[in-house]
């Protein structure tokens, strides 16, 4: 288990596979954010982005999933306070295939004695290796207990 | 139609309100964000939250819907966003909790390349005590009001 002291500036970490499908889009869509260019593939041709992409917050959604698969099971976080600089920089198509490559920005020095916030800067990446979203999470960590258990 | 035109800083929208449910809460967390405190009433109590809560992605998907529905209620001519500033889960969102949103333009510039507009505000989801549990600032894109119809 990574405790906050484990954690080191520059470490990086590779995880994930994340196919998406045009169901799933569409299913996401339709509950959370309901725009003809998530919902209608004939709309979504029609639009700025010629065919039906994914809702930038699916991305984010399919992003913490790989995140709670992956990453959060080897270190002892309890959550995290937010993110800042997330940019949405390419389209998510039906039958791309995602996953992350994330690197420890920095940890702050923490201001309670049993957690601190690491931020981490993750790249979302599609099969072709093309950024599709990059944000700075905001990581909360728990302090190694003082007995060294 | 609201065009980027339509938008100046200063400007207050009202998104309205959703009361979220623990069952909503389960169905988003066991597909995106699997963490015990999410997906599991027992031991999320024994946890530092005492309690079942939602996702930090799950409150911004319904701040997302919220902002929708009253782009559409006002035929905003909306076209994605490039991406936000910050993000803060502030307080925790429980089952029952009534979440309303509101949101404020910060500020407007016209794109260089596109005819287009980006807006970038402050949105904000409040619980019924009045907490403010989510706070974010994002960028909008907003077609421009087309020359012919401005006359």
């Amino acid at each position: 288990m990574k405790y906050f002291e484990d954690v080191k500036v520059g470490d990086v970490m590779r995880f994930g596979r994340y196919e998406v499908t045009k169901d799933e889009i569409i299913e996401y869509a339709r509950q959370f954010d309901p725009q003809p260019f998530h919902l209608d593939e004939e709309a979504a041709r029609q639009s700025l982005f010629g065919g039906l992409i994914a809702s930038g917050w699916h991305t984010g959604a399919m992003f913490i999933r790989m995140v709670a698969e992956h990453m959060t099971p080897q270190v002892a976080t309890s959550g995290a306070r937010g993110f800042d600089d997330l940019r949405w920089l390419k389209p998510v198509r039906p039958g791309d295939v995602l996953s992350v490559e994330s690197v420890v920005r920095e940890k702050e020095e923490p201001r309670r004695p049993d957690r601190g916030t690491v931020k981490i800067e993750s790249r979302v990446l599609n099969q072709h290796g093309d950024v599709v979203m990059s944000l700075v999470s905001l990581v909360i960590f728990q302090r190694r207990p003082a007995d060294g258990s | 139609m609201r065009y980027w035109e339509d938008h100046e800083p200063g400007q207050q929208t009202d998104l309205g309100s959703h009361t979220i449910t623990e069952a909503e809460i389960l169905a988003f967390a066991r597909k995106y964000d699997p963490q015990p405190f999410h997906t599991d009433p027992e031991a999320a109590r024994r946890s530092l939250y005492g309690g079942l809560i939602a996702s930090g992605w799950h409150t911004c998907a319904i701040l997302m819907r919220l902002g929708v529905e009253a782009n559409q209620r006002e035929q905003a001519a909306a076209t994605g966003s490039p991406g936000l500033d910050s993000c803060r889960w502030l307080k925790p969102v429980r089952p029952g909790d009534t979440l309303h949103g509101r949101t404020e333009v910060l500020e407007t510039w016209p794109s260089r390349s596109k005819p287009i507009g980006f807006v970038r505000r402050r949105m904000e989801m409040v619980n019924q005590r009045g907490e403010v549990v989510l706070a974010l600032v994002g960028i909008t894109m907003y077609h421009r009001r087309p020359v012919a119809a401005s006359a």
